[in-house]
């Protein structure tokens, strides 16, 4: 282990000496995009201050989940957006392995966890309290529920838990599994026109919250133990019986090897830190003023040239 | 139709054919009788009976993967593979890569495309070609068409050449021929997602990988063409190759190739349409481009600009589909003796001199080079408002909530319920019974085998809810579809616009009904028949369409002579006859419902779809490719059942 | 019919199709039917056939759909490999012959015609006829000058550049035909080459054929089922049934003689007058002394039919075209052939 650091030590003053005054490769840095809005600006403005510096810049369309492997061996060279709910679990087994750290943690804090659209308030003043929602599970019945409410989850392998919280709590809801982020969005789109009451899964940050305004039901607040230990929370029975953190990380991560082939840029990237407003600015670029990804990182790094120019010093 | 009431009374020891289908059908209703009687392995193979295929797989997999190598040898492919791509995307969309002259402008590409329209089938052709580009450019999509296109133009002539070396080598040895045959059925029935998944680890995540799924994809029609070609070429013209003194290469390269020219160009054509569809779905392996842009937009639910992206896709395909059918049908014209080398390359020339034009055009003129977003003409927005509005109205939503309502509580969910419920064993019977009506022993013990492996594979429930979504689907299709078919061939000012928008409708990324299906329905298995019937229910149309068509005009004539009523004429001549063609459309049907009822886990479902999706991020490809057989193995029994069906008809009533 | 030696010469021939043909045929006892032999699973295509086809002869073989000619003229230019007996073409067996040599002798020595014209399509009327050329690495220019000779011979000057799409049928079988004699073969097939014309064509086919034949005077395997067509071209006919030969012989024995039931039923429809000549009735007359204008050797009866009912004669004098007497000619025999009373 020593070994190693001093290896490492020793390649980074090399590197340092070498080029004097610590010039970067003029090998692209490949920056990994997915199929969601705010990532694929953030990884755009992360590129775009990059080509600001002189770097050559790539992107690459990947997986969400596969990416920290790649990211690990080198294919990538970071990622911009490590939800701790989402990716926690790929991050850390990639980790594990060897080649991949964070390089910086966002200010902004991600929550996951049951949602609904401010109309659906009118249908059931109780809320945002859980044993609200329960007290009007009739609200939310449909023919497949029967009289049950229905709550509309994430994809199974998002692995959330629903079902046993339901279960957990005794509510009088059955939960019906999305196949994809997008069905969720249909489904919310598909309420709106007549304010049918609904409540599903749903995350900030994330454009949904520029489109409609909707509030997370608040559970019994999460305690560290709680999915692990039956002792824990209101049932003293069962696990899973509390919300999900309201204050998930955001991190950036990088590969291993990026602080030697690129220095500078390695430099500039452990100083990278988005808010939720500006996060939640990007993607409403994009999902709301229609601008291409491109264009609305721009338009951002235009917009707060204070914020990011820090950085680059 | 002497050939099947033979049949039908062909004795088999002293049982017909009838009783033992009966007998077999009854002794399926028997055990679901008398389930509680049952031996738990005729109920459900119980759970240690099950053996770890996925494992064996898995192990199997990595062995040929890490200590055989492959891995390596498929890097290396890959990486060659790469080269290639990276020399079409710096010329198509300007990638930083070698030979770093791209990317040409749009209105050079345009241009070309039209002169080759034109060269191929005229003016109109022309104007299709170029408009095409022209659409795409304009709408702002330029950039993602060409990432697109810069797949297929690597992947297309691959699978091409890939295609015809295999197609050769089945023609020439038929025990390689025996030996592909199966495979290639399979690898047709397969979901795309057990094609995703090993691409992605045998050959690195993004434009590789999904050019390697494309290809593989797309290789299996064109295998079929060319052996179909190289065996109909006529012996006489054979003979007069042999005659002639070729040798055996020269046969090959002089005589049967070019002989066989239609249908491998009918391949070729195939081949487009299929990478076409697949590099679409590589999306989901990251591949950039249309696919993936629509699979963002469809994340951030903006409906209209998914639109505009399926209409550009339909435009790319009927581009491709058009000229590649032009470039079948085109016969060589002849010139007389002495006309100069300019005039016989007219088109050439032009077409050059309107490249390098444009060219330098792009140079001088911005627009003419690329169009940035604010200058491009999308309408998302509205769009975007009209299909929310369509969507939402009243009619439309009273109308969905009630067939929700109805279809939920009276006929699907009881359905489902009662596939899960009956026991393995009594609908292996039953579709034993079918198989045997049809087909005979044979079949009967094919079908025997697939759903007999099904079962051992410990996916039965899962498989049962993807047949009851299947069958769901194909049913109501064939409800909806059938008649509209038959109306639409009874008036051929109708069948015409019917069979484009058919057309249409089965070349939008399929994928982009699911959002309007869910904003119908809401998540529920309502919302997957809905996206399944879609698509299910072009074939039907078409090929009633068609098999109504192809009716011999005598016959026509005959029964008008006979005083036959339109009625009459329909129910006695033209659908009877038509059966045969329409058994093709149903078992078509069947097969696009297999296809999208996998796609449909996007909606929420709980069958091999879901666990296949599941698959995808991780690398388990035992796993995957277990799953991938459950769906392919049930689509190969339907769809060995019916075309024997049709096939057998087609003899007894002396067509085809 | 002037050189001893037979340009091809088949000794008992026989074609069997089915699995390890050769193995039943050498275990096959003599005299087996074709339905015999059917009955043990295999089609006798060609059933122990001996020929001889004289250099410069036009032997025309004759028969029914399914009667084996096909597959006989196949065998001649091995196209199909016989099961047994042997084929000779120029003294050499032609089963002997490895791929290579094979190739050698169809690019030097045989031609052949095929009922659909067997042209590809993809190529026009000037490389079709120098397809056998480009196959034998012809240079360009060479074949080019050689196809253009051919094509003008068969009359289609002018339709060099023409694909066989754009052609009549009677045109395309004129390519055909140009085709198989780019090489100049020694030995040329023609394998029902108007049958699948209509029958003005297929008349204005045969006249051109027949002068053809005249500048060119090649040794000719022609096939047909047509029996008109065998009459009008033929020096020798070979009828084929079952894939045995049943009779050989000029027409006009043939129509005098018919060998077997099979043939006489053929010859029946025949207007014997149109086909059989003087020369053939013509016995020798053994000092008896004959007065009187003579008659041509090479005459129909029908042309001499005016003659025959006019004359009172009862023994023609016949002379060959170079004005010999060859013999006498029985008159009532000859109005017997021209009444059709036999």
């Amino acid at each position: 282990m020593k070994f190693k650091y001093m290896l490492s030590a020793t390649a980074m003053t090399m590197a340092v000496v070498s080029g004097a005054f610590a010039e970067d490769s003029s090998d692209p840095i490949i920056i990994p995009i997915h199929n969601w809005s705010s990532q694929i600006v953030m990884s755009h403005v992360v590129g775009q201050i990059f080509e600001n510096m002189g770097n050559n810049v790539e992107f690459v369309t990947t997986d969400s989940q596969a990416v920290y492997e790649s990211v690990r061996l080198g294919d990538v060279s970071l990622e911009v957006e490590v939800w701790e709910g989402a990716f926690g679990a790929s991050f850390n087994a990639a980790k594990e392995k060897g080649g991949i750290h964070a390089a910086s943690e966002h200010s902004a804090v991600t929550r996951e966890d049951w949602w609904y659209p401010l109309w659906t308030k009118e249908a059931c003043p109780g809320l945002p309290s859980w044993e609200a929602l329960n007290a009007c599970a009739a609200v939310f019945a449909t023919p497949e529920t029967g009289d049950k409410g229905r709550f509309l989850g994430g994809p199974v392998d998002w692995l959330k838990h629903d079902q046993e919280r339901v279960d957990a709590l005794g509510m009088n809801f059955t939960v019906v599994n999305a196949g994809s982020a997008a069905a969720l969005w249909a489904e919310i789109g598909a309420a709106e026109k007549n304010k049918r009451p609904i409540v599903l899964f749903n995350w900030t940050p994330n454009f949904a919250e520029a489109v409609w305004e909707g509030e997370f039901v608040e559970f019994p607040t999460w305690v560290a133990s709680c999915n692990e230990d039956p002792s824990v929370g209101p049932n003293p029975n069962a696990t899973y019986d509390c919300g999900n953190p309201a204050d998930g990380y955001l991190k950036i991560a990088a590969w291993d090897g990026m602080k030697e082939k690129w220095p500078d840029a390695y430099n500039t990237l452990t100083q990278i830190s988005f808010t939720n407003p500006q996060i939640a600015q990007m993607a409403k670029f994009v999902d709301v003023d229609e601008m291409e990804p491109e264009d609305a990182a721009t338009a951002w790094l235009d917009a707060n040239k204070n914020i990011w120019e820090n950085w680059t010093k | 139709m002497a050939i099947v009431e033979t049949r039908l009374t062909g004795k088999i020891g002293s049982l017909t054919r009838l009783q033992i289908t009966q007998f077999l059908f009854g002794l399926a209703i028997i055990f679901a009788i008398i389930k509680p009687l049952l031996p738990e392995f005729l109920v459900r193979i119980p759970v240690e009976m099950i053996l770890p295929y996925d494992i064996w797989l898995q192990t199997l997999f990595d062995f040929i993967k890490d200590d055989l190598g492959l891995l390596t040898v498929t890097r290396g492919i890959s990486s060659v593979l790469e080269w290639f791509l990276d020399i079409t995307a710096n010329l198509l969309y300007g990638k930083r890569r070698w030979p770093n002259i791209g990317p040409v402008p749009w209105v050079a590409i345009a241009v070309v495309a039209a002169v080759i329209g034109f060269w191929l089938k005229g003016w109109k052709m022309a104007l299709l070609a170029g408009g095409t580009f022209v659409w795409v450019a304009l709408i702002g999509q330029w950039k993602l068409a060409m990432q697109t296109m810069s797949v297929i133009a690597v992947a297309a002539p691959m699978a091409f050449l890939i295609g015809l070396l295999l197609g050769i080598c089945a023609w020439k040895y038929p025990r390689f021929q025996r030996a592909i045959m199966p495979v290639l059925s399979i690898l047709q029935t397969l979901p795309f997602f057990t094609y995703l998944l090993p691409a992605v680890i045998f050959f690195k995540v993004g434009p590789t990988a999904g050019c390697i799924a494309t290809i593989i994809y797309a290789i299996p029609p064109m295998v079929l063409m060319t052996t179909l070609g190289l065996k109909k070429v006529s012996h006489e013209v054979v003979e007069a190759g042999h005659m002639s003194g070729s040798t055996r290469w020269q046969m090959l390269r002089y005589v049967y190739l070019p002989a066989a020219r239609t249908e491998i160009l009918v391949g070729v054509n195939q081949v487009i349409m299929l990478c076409l569809a697949m590099v679409v779905l590589t999306a989901f392996i990251g591949m950039p481009g249309l696919g993936a842009k629509l699979l963002s937009l469809m994340n951030s639910l903006k409906l209209g600009r998914s639109f505009e992206i399926g209409i550009t896709i339909v435009l790319i395909a009927v581009t491709l589909d058009r000229l590649s059918k032009a470039w079948v049908v085109k016969q060589p014209e002849h010139f007389e003796r002495g006309t100069s080398w300019f005039v016989r390359h007219k088109l050439l020339i032009i077409g050059i001199i309107a490249f390098i034009v444009s060219i330098i055009l792009a140079q001088f003129v911005q627009v003419a080079d690329h169009i940035t977003r604010k200058q491009d003409l999308s309408m998302g927005k509205d769009i975007d408002n009209v299909i929310r509005a369509i969507l939402a109205n009243d009619i439309i939503t009273g109308v969905t909530d009630w067939l929700r309502w109805f279809l939920i509580t009276w006929v699907l969910i009881p359905f489902r319920n009662a596939l899960l419920w009956l026991p393995t064993g009594s609908v292996i019977l039953a579709m034993a019974a079918f198989g045997y009506f049809v087909g005979g022993r044979k079949s009967a013990l094919l079908v025997v085998i697939f759903f007999g492996v099904i079962a051992l594979t410990g996916w039965w429930d899962r498989s049962m809810i993807t047949l009851y979504a299947v069958i769901s689907a194909v049913i109501l299709a064939t409800l909806i579809g059938i008649p509209l078919g038959i109306a639409a061939a009874r008036n051929p000012k109708w069948s015409e616009p019917i069979l484009l928008v058919c057309d249409t409708a089965q070349t939008f990324p399929s994928f982009i009904y699911l959002i309007p299906a869910i904003m119908l329905f809401s998540v529920n298995d309502v919302a997957v028949v809905f996206a399944i019937l879609i698509f299910a229910t072009v074939p039907l149309m078409r090929y009633t369409i068609e098999g109504i068509r192809a009716v011999p005009s005598e016959l026509l004539e005959a029964a008008d002579m006979a005083g036959a009523t339109r009625n009459q004429k329909l129910l006695k001549v033209q659908l009877p006859l038509a059966l045969p063609t329409m058994a093709v459309g149903f078992n078509q049907a069947i097969m696009f419902a297999f296809f999208m009822v996998i796609i449909a886990a996007f909606i929420g479902t709980q069958d091999l779809g879901q666990e296949l999706q599941k698959t995808l991020a991780g690398n388990n490809l035992g796993k995957n490719f277990v799953l991938g057989m459950c769906v392919s193995l049930m689509a190969l029994a339907f769809n060995h059942i019916i075309m024997r069906w049709s096939n057998d008809r087609r003899k007894a009533l002396g067509v085809g | 019919m002037n050189d001893i030696n037979p340009v091809i010469s088949c000794k008992s021939v026989w074609k069997l199709f089915g699995g390890n043909a050769e193995k039943y045929l050498a275990s096959m006892k003599k005299g087996q039917s074709f339905e015999q032999i059917r009955q043990a699973g295999y089609i006798a295509a060609v059933r122990d056939v001996s020929l001889d086809i004289a250099r410069g002869e036009m032997l025309v073989i004759m028969g029914l759909s399914g009667s084996g000619k096909s597959t006989l003229v196949r065998c001649l230019s091995r196209l199909i490999d016989i099961t047994g007996g042997e084929v000779k073409v120029d003294g050499q067996d032609i089963m002997d012959l490895n791929e290579r040599e094979l190739i050698d002798l169809r690019r030097k020595k045989m031609g052949m015609v095929f009922q659909s014209f067997g042209l590809l399509p993809h190529r026009t009327v000037l490389e079709n006829v120098a397809f056998p050329l480009e196959m034998r690495g012809q240079d360009r220019h060479d074949r080019r000058e050689r196809a253009m000779e051919v094509i003008k011979l068969v009359g289609l000057e002018g339709r060099e550049e023409y694909f066989p799409r754009e052609l009549s049928g009677g045109q395309q079988q004129r390519v055909g035909i140009a085709r198989s004699l780019a090489i100049e073969p020694d030995i040329w097939f023609l394998d029902e080459p108007f049958s699948a014309l209509d029958p003005l064509i297929r008349r204005e086919m045969q006249d051109e054929f027949l002068r053809l034949q005249e500048i060119l005077g090649k040794t000719i395997v022609f096939i047909t089922h047509d029996f008109d067509e065998a009459l009008r071209l033929a020096d020798r006919i070979a009828i084929m049934k079952d894939g045995a030969v049943e009779q050989c012989d000029t027409p006009d024995k043939i129509v005098l003689n018919p060998a077997t039931e099979y043939v006489a039923k053929f010859t029946e429809e025949i207007e014997k007058s149109r086909v059989i000549h003087a020369e053939v009735l013509t016995k020798p007359i053994n000092g008896y002394k004959l007065e009187g204008a003579s008659i041509s050797a090479d005459a129909t009866i029908l042309q001499l039919s005016r003659q025959l009912i006019g004359d009172n004669r009862d023994i023609l004098p016949v002379t060959n075209k170079d004005g010999v007497l060859i013999g006498g000619m029985n008159r009532q025999e000859a109005l017997n052939v021209l009444l059709g009373e036999n």
